[in-house]
């Protein structure tokens, strides 16, 4: 893991289309669970993406874990995992161990080391014994743990999570959050909707019309989010 | 849900991908290319059948791929039999439809990740002239497994529709699943470059 565990925006912008997705954003961040929350549009997704160089600023400068992703976008993604709201976009492959050996292709890694990092994934995100499970056969909780599978599978050193709730019941929202914000040793940026789940990270950032509106204590932040929101 | 391949241990199932596909191309070959023998269509229903037999894959799963090809047959049919004889017609579609089942029996016995590598393999030499075989692998590789997604949408919009109380149509059919599908091949080209494959 790079022991370089930082995330910095330096007055970042970004515009789509003639609309601020994101204003000048300045922010340093070296805690382990990082919360983002705010309405619909508000900037969330984009400051998620902008960690992968998915999106790329209009000004001003990002820079993860040392890395500029406008100019080691490729070197960043393979460092960054990412885990989007809506599972089914990410599964690639027909079965649950083929998707997972998917994020490995390329790697140079011999077909016994794949096998073995498929098998330990598989244990990891509670699918054991679902290796030949075709993967559009899964529940909705099966299809985002294996999203995260495909990702843990490439041991990145920053995992982004852009509402990986949204889809989910409650028993699966819960473990998810779990296995997020409990078990996975890297440093995670979780963008969510529910505020149970941001209180338990390190920090909250609130974003609002494309600006970061709030930063800090989890419990703080949330509680001036809910004033303002009542 | 569609599902396109099936797990087994048949002399189908352990042959090599790339070998598959050269045999699959060939019978298929053979079939065009004797086309005015009277003996060409049984011999080919029955290798079909015998193929199906031997993958252990049966006649049920012969017939669903028959039924699955039912609207091309139709429309290579309705539109043949204006220029031709009837016979020819119906000899012409019969010979397409064993052709799409033995193209089925290679995605039934081969895993999406085999015929990658297999496509891989046989495309490395044209490297050197800027072709990028991992690139086109992965083409073929989302086309396949894009089917039983796109096949879901279907299934959505068609449930979508008959909620609402409103009869499937042509148009109010495919342009959602046209949206659909667009909306998907965005998000998957996201979730593939966040997995760090472009």
């Amino acid at each position: 893991m790079n022991g370089q565990q930082e995330i910095r925006f330096e007055d970042v912008s970004a515009e789509f289309a003639g609309r601020v997705a994101l204003c000048q954003v300045s922010v340093t961040l070296k805690e382990k669970r990082i919360g983002v929350i705010g309405s619909n549009g508000s900037g969330k997704s984009t400051f998620a993406r902008m960690l992968n160089g998915l999106v790329t600023p209009t000004s001003g400068g990002v820079t993860v874990h040392g890395l500029d992703p406008a100019r080691d976008g490729r070197r960043l993604r393979r460092r960054v995992g990412f885990i989007f709201s809506n599972p089914d976009a990410q599964i690639v492959m027909a079965t649950v161990a083929e998707d997972l050996a998917f994020s490995l292709r390329g790697r140079g890694l011999t077909r016994a080391e794949v096998d073995e990092r498929v098998a330990s994934t598989l244990e990891s995100v509670d699918l054991t014994g679902h290796e030949e499970a075709p993967t559009h056969g899964l529940s909705s909780g099966q299809k985002q743990l294996l999203a995260l599978g495909a990702i843990l599978i490439g041991e990145p050193d920053l995992v982004v999570a852009d509402e990986p709730t949204a889809l989910l019941d409650a028993s699966n929202t819960r473990k998810i959050g779990n296995r997020l914000l409990d078990e996975i040793p890297q440093q995670l940026v979780l963008v969510t909707h529910d505020l149970r789940l941001a209180a338990r990270c390190d920090t909250v950032l609130r974003f609002e019309g494309g600006m970061l509106l709030d930063h800090g204590d989890p419990r703080s932040v949330i509680a001036r989010y809910e004033r303002d929101h009542t | 849900m569609i599902v396109l391949y099936r797990p087994g241990t048949s002399l189908l199932h352990r042959m090599p991908a790339g070998a598959k596909v050269i045999v699959f191309a060939a019978l298929v070959l053979a079939i065009a290319l004797t086309a005015n023998s009277v003996w060409t269509l049984p011999t080919a229903g029955i290798l079909a059948i015998s193929l199906y037999l031997i993958a252990s894959l049966g006649m049920p799963t012969l017939l669903r791929q028959l039924y699955a090809a039912r609207w091309i047959a139709l429309v290579m049919l309705v539109t043949q039999v204006f220029f031709l004889p009837v016979l020819a017609a119906v000899s012409n579609t019969s010979r397409v439809l064993v052709v799409i089942v033995l193209a089925a029996l290679i995605t039934l016995t081969t895993r999406v990740p085999a015929l990658l590598d297999a496509t891989e393999r046989a495309l490395a030499p044209l490297r050197r002239f800027g072709v990028n075989p991992a690139g086109i692998g992965l083409v073929l590789a989302l086309t396949i497994t894009a089917i039983p997604v796109i096949g879901g949408f279907a299934a959505d919009i068609r449930e979508a529709q008959r909620a609402r109380g409103a009869p499937v149509r042509l148009q109010t059919f495919v342009v959602p699943l046209l949206v659909m599908s667009l909306k998907h091949s965005d998000e998957l080209a996201d979730a593939l470059t966040a997995r760090g494959i472009e």
